[in-house]
């Protein structure tokens, strides 16, 4: 973890129980969590495994038009003769790059902001607060259209777009946090041996704040897959049309809806899976990790 | 003993606090918490303040240290000095290196004092290393001794645990560990026995009333319970609404309270000498708001000794008998001082009302 000093890791690596051997114990025995592991872990190896199990390039044409599932084409061909099954896992890669790295991002920049607000206080938090409040007010999808309309469409535009749509959530999650502990009483045993803020912000305060981020970062993953897939459908896509992107190829075989349903049905059976995944496996967390929700 | 620094203003006390003010305003609203307290401690003494919740006693502590809440919380007057150096003036980084190796602090609640994703290791470990320039291995054996001190077995295994492998009475024994491990010159308990049950309370005061004794360090105990106070304290002050109401040995103030506030508190706990089934006598009413600025005697309401201007006046603490000597703050030989201008008699202390005639 980022707080986590030099001195200290050799006795991480030991340690005999803790919260996280707990929380790892308690998420063990909740089904609908492991269903989501299960999801997970069937996206992260389609994502990165698909240059391996991929029968063909994502943009190889290598069958008749539109043609239903076959040994040679699992899950059928596009209107360009193209295989379906290894879009999908091409498709997996682009979603948990984009998914990954917007999460991360906005992690970045909301655990930052929230923070700076939740830790000082004063005026730095109202300006912070009403600035979440004036994003969080505008619905993320909105947000992400604008952004990509704004700067062009592309990768890393996408990852900026649905970032700066979460950030607000992360900083506000963050700041409320670090609100409570402010008052808790081993942050003001910290103070009484003369700890430094800064310190005494990333040493006693953020630690204790982190377990619900995790959870919410999950969760967000999720909507994150989500928003992509919609950004895509919506033309705001890679900017390469022929990008294996699950929006942009939603789109694409929606036309065929009635000839060949089968195109939706796996694509969009990809973005469900990815995203019940996560979200089972974000509500898992939160159940194992909170300790007012223990045993 | 530690007095190298002494000053003419502090009279060469360790510690003085004088007309200490705190208030907490917000939204346009004050708290009179702290309405002038003043009193000394040397070094190795043990001060006991009493006083039921919400007399100012922790707030009083908070703002030796200037961690008042913020920015509710001020210091609006007075003084606070130790060996003569002004603390309600200095800066925030100055104050830092006097909190934890000067003036140390215990909590109440050991339950929730330490940090609970962060092993005993590293929270003594940075602790020294805050104020020491030591490496982590000096800082480490230094860790080790301290939890021997303070009486912790397997102090090398054990360091290695989460707060919550700990029972409260050990918790509160590392957070006597943590407190004295830069030998600060004075320790301040709020309440350190309060959350613990009646053996472990009898273990951990036999320890922290060793530790001090070895090491020299003053003490402010803050208690309500005065069977505690009793055994541990070499003078008390007796806390009501924000003041220091009465002040004196321990010896003195349990054998000739004066301030019919302690008459009242002295009566309202069980006695092993008093009749068996006999009842405990409450301080009828409520202390006073302290949101209302205070005007004559806060205890003037509660009080069965009060006269017309009680309520008009508030009395200055002072000698009682009207004695001639020169007032004495610390030691074995303090003078015995109380807040009023009726004070109760000796032969009313154990009636607990003004005997007839009085009024």
């Amino acid at each position: 973890m980022i707080m986590r000093g030099a001195l200290v890791d050799p006795v991480m690596a030991s340690a005999p129980s803790g919260l996280w051997r707990d929380a790892l114990r308690r998420l063990r025995r909740n089904r609908l969590a492991m269903i989501g592991v299960a999801c997970m872990t069937l996206f992260f190896a389609a994502a990165i495994l698909a240059p391996v199990i991929a029968p063909y390039a994502s943009n190889d044409m290598s069958g008749p038009s539109l043609s239903g599932p076959s040994a040679a084409h699992l899950f059928g061909t596009d209107l360009l003769g193209r295989d379906v099954f290894s879009r999908v896992l091409y498709g997996a890669q682009i979603s948990l790059f984009v998914g990954v790295f917007a999460v991360v991002l906005a992690l970045i920049i909301g655990t930052t902001f929230g923070a700076i607000a939740g830790g000082y206080g004063g005026r730095v938090d109202g300006i912070i607060m009403r600035a979440t409040d004036v994003l969080l007010s505008i619905p993320t999808i909105l947000l992400a259209i604008g952004i990509v309309t704004w700067l062009g469409q592309g990768l890393p535009q996408l990852v900026l777009a649905i970032a700066v749509g979460y950030a607000p959530v992360f900083a506000r999650l963050l700041r409320g946090s670090l609100l409570a502990l402010r008052e808790a009483d081993y942050v003001i045993a910290a103070r009484t041996i003369g700890g430094s803020n800064s310190r005494i912000l990333m040493r006693h305060m953020l630690p204790n704040a982190l377990t619900p981020l995790i959870v919410q970062a999950t969760l967000v993953l999720a909507t994150a897959i989500i928003d992509i897939a919609g950004l895509g459908f919506l033309g705001l896509g890679p900017a390469d049309p022929r990008t294996p992107e699950w929006g942009t190829m939603l789109v694409d075989a929606r036309r065929f809806m009635q000839t060949a349903p089968h195109i939706v049905f796996f694509i969009g059976g990809a973005i469900v899976i990815s995203a019940i995944g996560f979200n089972l496996l974000g509500d898992g967390l939160r159940e194992s990790l909170d300790p007012k929700l223990k045993r | 003993m530690t007095e190298k620094s002494a000053t003419p203003v502090s009279a060469g006390h360790l510690l003085t606090v004088s007309d200490l003010t705190v208030r907490f305003r917000s939204h346009g609203e004050a708290v009179y918490a702290v309405n002038g307290v003043s009193f000394d401690l040397d070094a190795g003494e043990t001060l006991g303040v009493a006083g039921e919740s919400g007399c100012g006693k922790s707030v009083t502590n908070l703002a030796i240290l200037g961690l008042l809440p913020q920015p509710a919380g001020r210091v609006e007057a007075g003084s606070v000095q130790l060996s003569g150096r002004e603390l309600t003036t200095l800066r925030e980084e100055e104050l830092r290196k006097v909190r934890g190796s000067e003036i140390a602090m215990i909590f109440q609640d050991p339950m929730t004092s330490l940090n609970p994703v962060l092993r005993i290791e590293e929270q003594l470990i940075e602790t020294i290393r805050a104020h020491r320039d030591v490496t982590v291995q000096a800082a480490r054996e230094r860790a080790i001794e301290l939890l021997v001190a303070v009486g912790v077995a397997n102090p090398e295994s054990r360091l290695r645990s989460y707060p919550h492998e700990f029972s409260g009475g050990m918790r509160q024994r590392v957070m006597i560990a943590m407190a004295l491990a830069l030998e600060p010159r004075i320790l301040i308990a709020d309440e350190p026995t309060t959350a613990l049950d009646v053996t472990i309370q009898a273990q951990v005061l036999d320890l922290l009333r060793r530790l001090t004794a070895e090491r020299g360090t003053a003490t402010i105990l803050v208690t309500h319970d005065l069977g505690v106070l009793a055994g541990m304290a070499d003078r008390i002050n007796v806390m009501y609404a924000g003041k220091v109401i009465e002040s004196g040995t321990t010896e003195e103030l349990f054998a000739h309270p004066r301030h019919p506030y302690t008459v009242g508190l002295l009566r309202s706990i069980p006695r092993l000498d008093g009749e068996a089934g006999g009842k405990l006598v409450p301080i009828e009413g409520r202390p006073p708001d302290l949101v209302a600025e205070p005007v004559g005697c806060s205890f003037y309401a509660r009080c069965a000794w009060r006269q017309e201007r009680c309520a008009l006046e508030a009395p200055a603490l002072v000698q009682i008998d009207g004695g001639t000597q020169p007032i004495v703050t610390t030691g074995a030989g303090a003078t015995h001082v109380a807040a009023c201008f009726n004070p109760v008699a000796q032969a009313e202390v154990a009636e607990g009302r003004p005997a007839a005639g009085r009024r």
